[in-house]
């Protein structure tokens, strides 16, 4: 019985493959095909991943200005500039490799995640052409650069890869949270150097390659702590009880941004750092007018602090000069945003506008900010001027609202490229939203809390539900026709309010599509799971068809 | 001269082409996730940490404005 199946079976192969060859190849739609690449429909973007490990068979044909576009000014051009970028910030070509080397070799977090770097543009960047391939890429070239300054100068700088010597650039570092903004700083920018201890050991980690932070995770629970706070501040303190963190700082200025599951982390650092530490909370509930003087006493206090430690005076000038500095890389976000709200023709994808955005609002003025923003400007300007659609397969315009999933930001590529969904804007974009004014030292301090006071996730998920729910009048401005609703399981805050949405939505009668995470942890919900989610959304309610039906249904569980 | 010329170039497009492959058959990629994560995960596995538990917690001075 079973050979005759197979008999069949075989028979059944054959005939199909007689048809295929006596099918005439269309020469010129193959040509057509190989010089502008595939249309979208026809992709088939998920064969060609490997199992579950997300690696490409090969990677994508774009076409051919695209792909040597791809193949020449972003994955060669990253790779050169990477190493160019060690040099120049790691101590010269001796010194920077020497000290990347050690880095790599000490800390898990270094290296295990950061050289597979180039599969994060891959996945950020995978179905895009034209100009929105090229303005996205800029955006990740910023955030890898910015990225590989920060690790070089912690290296070069740490105590536990240099025999425990305290170098002079040791002595003129500042630790600080990553959810310390670095505008704090700019006082003292010339003479001391800001480094957030976590952006680069937990946070970047999160998006490049995700198998990393679960360790922290785990070192956090190891040790008794509970495991249901957010696995943010839990990854933060894992740092610590892996003895994890780099040394390359005097003192250490935490915060409790952004929301209290932080104080946890600063009192654990406090433990495990046991050096002069200066808290800078923020009020949660922080458009109370009455908070506002507290909170500039605070950043005050940190400048006190800042002067008492590494004998330097907070310098008026210097502050105005990069606060003036960071007020043009807001102007220009504002014309960004402009454009994604108000026109199909805006060069960069939900990703990488997410990304960019939290990284340098965060990060505050760095000049490799201004030059990928004036490279950027260029492609949309273009864009604009010729009218060039930059997703032309669009069916509906969405917002991403609450704490974003880290280990699946690149989840709205895929949304794009599977069912049409474009996430023209996201909550985390539109926080830090504040020009710093500099006429009266009074105006520069009360915008300074201000805009810290709008940091990520407080500005808008934690900071009272007037914030929160100012999704609708973001939503009308960025002509969104769907909400994609970040659940994230273990915050306290958004749990808070999940019934007064789904409330809302029906009321207002808004498709919403749930995303339940656990910010860095994959395990939790996958992003199979999330990708199910959604497209069950849009199979059962919306009632459509995928674009690319490979992408509905594929395994990537081990993947970065 | 020419030779020497035409030799470069061809080396130098050897090499493009080459670099060509490992882009587009993801080399690069399956280098990392086959040999070189692997490798480091063990290295981190077996690494000798401080216990950093045991650091004695004290009041600290005040730092603060006061
Ligand atoms: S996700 Fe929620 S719990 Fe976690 S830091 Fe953000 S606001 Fe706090």
């Amino acid at each position: 019985m079973k050979i005759k199946e197979m008999g069949g079976k075989l028979r059944a192969r054959a005939g199909a493959m007689r048809d295929k060859l006596s099918e005439k190849p269309d020469v010129r739609k193959m040509a057509r095909d190989f010089w502008y690449g595939k249309p979208h429909e026809e992709r088939r973007l998920g064969d060609l991943y490997i199992g579950d490990t997300g690696l490409y068979k090969h990677r994508e044909w774009r076409g051919v200005v695209d792909t040597m576009y791809y193949f020449n000014m972003i994955w060669l051009y990253n790779y050169i500039h990477m190493v160019t970028d060690v040099m120049k910030y790691g101590g010269g070509p001796v010194m920077g490799p020497v000290n990347l080397v050690k880095g790599l070799m000490r800390y898990r977090w270094m290296g295990q995640p950061y050289l597979t770097v180039m599969h994060w543009f891959d996945r950020g960047l995978e179905g895009m052409r034209g100009p929105i391939l090229r303005g996205s890429a800029w955006h990740y070239r910023g955030m890898t650069s910015e990225t590989i300054r920060q690790f070089m100068e912690m290296f070069a700088s740490d105590k536990k890869l240099n025999g425990g010597k305290e170098s002079e650039q040791w002595k003129h570092n500042i630790a600080h949270n990553e959810t310390v903004s670095g505008s704090i700083f700019y006082g003292f920018h010339d003479v001391l150097e800001d480094i957030p201890l976590e952006m680069i050991p937990y946070f970047v980690t999160c998006h490049v390659n995700n198998h990393t932070v679960l360790n922290y995770i785990d070192a956090a629970q190891s040790i008794g702590l509970p495991s249901d706070p957010c696995p943010m501040c839990q990854a933060e303190y894992g740092l610590f009880v892996l003895d994890d963190y780099p040394d390359y700082a005097p003192t250490m200025i935490t915060s409790n941004e952004a929301c209290d599951g932080s104080v946890a982390t600063s009192v654990l650092q406090d433990w495990f750092l046991n050096r002069p530490l200066y808290a800078m909370p923020q009020p949660m509930r922080y458009d109370d007018p009455l908070v506002q003087e507290h909170c500039q006493r605070e950043i005050e206090g940190a400048w006190k602090f800042i002067e008492e430690q590494y004998g330097v005076k907070f310098d008026w000038d210097m502050y105005c000069k990069y606060a003036e500095e960071q007020n043009k890389l807001t102007a220009f976000e504002h014309e960004k945003w402009d454009v994604a709200a108000n026109t199909p023709y805006y060069p960069i994808n939900g990703v990488a506008q997410a990304l960019y955005r939290i990284y340098y609002s965060q990060d505050g003025n760095r000049p490799i900010w201004h030059e990928i923003d004036a490279h950027v400007r260029k492609i949309m300007n273009n864009t604009v001027k010729n009218k060039i659609v930059t997703l032309p397969k669009t069916r509906h315009r969405a917002i991403a609202w609450s704490c974003a999933p880290l280990y699946y930001s690149n989840w709205c590529t895929w949304a794009y490229n599977c069912w049409g969904i474009n996430c023209v804007i996201n909550m985390d974009s539109l926080m830090f939203d504040q020009y710093l004014r500099t006429d009266t030292y009074e105006h520069a301090l009360e915008d300074l809390a201000w805009y810290n006071e709008k940091a990520p996730m407080r500005a808008m998920a934690v900071g009272g539900h007037e914030h929160i729910l100012s999704l609708w009048s973001y939503m009308e401005r960025f002509n969104c026709d769907m909400v994609i609703m970040y659940d994230q399981l273990q915050c306290k805050g958004m749990q808070g309010i999940h019934g007064v949405f789904e409330d809302e939505f029906r009321k207002r009668d808004i498709h919403a599509i749930w995303v339940p995470h656990a910010l860095p942890d994959k395990r939790t919900v996958s992003r199979k799971e999330i990708r199910k989610i959604i497209s069950d959304y849009m199979i059962t309610v919306m009632r459509e068809e995928p674009l690319d039906p490979t992408l509905v249904d594929f395994e990537d569980d081990s993947s970065w | 001269m020419k030779k020497i010329l035409l030799k470069i170039l061809g080396i130098a497009a050897f090499i493009y082409g080459l670099l060509f492959a490992v882009f587009y058959f993801d080399l690069d990629g399956k280098f990392l996730y086959y040999i070189f994560e692997p490798a480091m995960i063990k290295h981190f596995d077996n690494m000798k940490r401080e216990d950093n538990t045991t650091m004695p917690y004290e009041m600290k001075e005040n730092v603060s404005r006061e």
